[in-house]
């Protein structure tokens, strides 16, 4: 049996849980945008609940280490410039790369 | 130095001795009095300690992980109520390995709501991840929570401890108790501090952990507490160098060579079986007694090695576990089975401060001899006193 070395008190360095790619292990769904259709109002930012959006040179960008695929910025877009896309190739549960 | 001590204040010294730095309390009867010794204590200026005024005791119990986390030697006292309202807690403070000391002063659970003194408020936080001493006498109330500090602050084993010892009649009962020099408890129990709460070295602690490593994290911490078992004959074995008091580790036996029945207890019952012990020799019985001191991590080959003689052994319990019987008494069968191994006669007594006297404990021996003699088997449990 090979029992992993661990701290002896239950705990992490700073930064080392966030790098790793811990959504992408549980989201079901990304968000795409359409840039010919978004005007840049914000509204996604503001309801996202992970502050995963941002925009970034004229554009609205996800960043995937933060986002959960929850899609309520797909809900909120007044001019549903936000498509959710399955992250999982059918029902065998692993993710697309 | 001789003083005459009740259970509380001998424990109130233990801490002083033990230069505690952090006492979180809520006060809760029986337990309040070490809480109010401890506070004379700092208010004469014997201990310099910060005491913490909380709400609950849950929150007491968190006052003193954060304490424990930040480096300090931390300290609290509780019982029944309290304890079962710290549960969440004890199994953070045993997960997050900090090796904070309680003094547990048992009494009943509610409901029906009781005062009075058994085991059924530590006996169900048996899996919490302490280390769980039982105290029979004051003195030993002090003794053993000094060692706590040292046994739960062991490199290997860093693990919070509890201290047990019933309420009334050891809490608030007075008997001549040994305080040991200031200067000998500092060599026996240097400071140890391993902050984990550390400005120049942040940490995210108790972090969420997924099944690829919570597994691992249980394995260290159970390893952890079993071998707390043998670090606690180490510390026994030092301060009764320091003191001339050895509790014996885990366990202890009384008048065991050459007993057929054997008597086994924790707690305040020691002390009532011992003179029980005396009284069946002196009528020419072959009684024993075996003394459960650590019942967390349970030490069943010390049981087994000093029960392998015996040809029958009866568990004493006030406890009672609802629908299963009692606690020592199952701990007992499951340590003896597969090994050659006399039978198990489970008496559930003493119950929310019933009176178990020396003639009782006499009575249930007897009770056991015929038994034994008519070749009947043991009861799953039988409830005596009723």
């Amino acid at each position: 049996m090979a029992v992993k070395e661990l701290p002896v008190v239950p705990s992490a360095r700073p930064g080392t849980m966030a790098a790793g790619a811990a959504m992408e292990r549980i989201r079901e769904r990304r968000p795409v945008f359409e840039k010919q259709k978004c005007n840049l109002c914000r509204e996604c930012l503001f309801y996202c609940p992970d502050a995963a959006l941002a925009v970034d040179q004229g554009e609205v960008r996800v960043d995937l280490r933060f986002c959960k695929g929850c899609g309520i910025c797909a809900v909120e877009c007044p001019v549903r410039a936000i498509t959710m896309v399955p992250e999982y190739a059918g029902n065998r549960g692993f993710i697309e790369k | 130095m001789r003083l005459l001590l009740n259970g509380n204040e001998a424990a109130a010294h233990a801490a002083r001795l033990a230069r505690v730095e952090v006492l979180a309390s809520y006060p809760i009867t029986p337990a309040a009095p070490v809480m109010e010794k401890i506070t004379q204590f700092i208010a004469e200026g014997s201990m310099k300690c910060n005491f913490v005024r909380v709400e609950s005791d849950h929150s007491a119990m968190a006052a003193a992980l954060g304490a424990a986390m930040a480096g300090a030697r931390s300290f609290l006292i509780t019982n029944s109520q309290g304890l079962a309202y710290m549960s969440e807690v004890l199994y953070h403070t045993s997960g997050l390995r900090q090796p904070v000391v309680m003094a547990v002063v048992n009494r009943a659970l509610a409901a029906p709501h009781s005062r009075f003194p058994e085991h059924g408020d530590v006996v169900a936080q048996e899996t919490c991840g302490w280390v769980q001493l039982f105290c029979e006498n004051n003195q030993e109330v002090l003794d053993s929570l000094i060692q706590a500090f040292r046994l739960g602050e062991d490199e290997g084993v860093r693990l919070p401890v509890m201290v047990n010892y019933e309420g009334y009649i050891q809490s608030h009962t007075r008997e001549t108790v040994d305080v040991p020099e200031q200067e000998a408890i500092d060599n026996f129990l240097p400071l140890v501090r391993r902050p984990v709460l550390d400005v120049n070295n942040p940490l995210a602690v108790n972090t969420v952990t997924g099944p690829e490593l919570y597994m691992d994290y249980k394995y260290h911490q159970d390893a952890a507490l079993q071998h707390a078992g043998e670090v606690l004959e180490e510390v026994s074995g030092a301060y009764a160098r320091i003191t001339g008091r050895d509790w014996g580790g885990a366990v202890s036996g009384y008048r065991l060579e050459d007993a057929d029945i054997v008597l086994v207890a924790m707690g305040s019952l020691v002390s009532t079986a011992r003179l029980a012990v005396d009284d069946l020799r002196a009528a020419g019985e072959k009684a024993g007694l075996l003394k459960i001191r650590l019942f967390r991590p349970f030490p069943a080959a010390a049981v087994r090695e000093s029960l392998q003689a015996a040809r029958a052994i009866i568990a004493l319990d006030k406890n009672i576990v609802y629908g299963a019987g009692g606690a020592l008494a199952r701990e007992l069968r499951a340590g003896l089975y597969g090994f050659p191994a006399a039978p198990v006669y489970s008496y559930i007594l003493g119950l929310g401060g019933r009176d178990v006297g020396v003639e009782d404990l006499a009575g249930i021996y007897r009770q056991v001899s015929e038994q034994l003699g008519s070749g009947t088997a043991p009861a799953p449990y039988q409830w005596y006193g009723l």
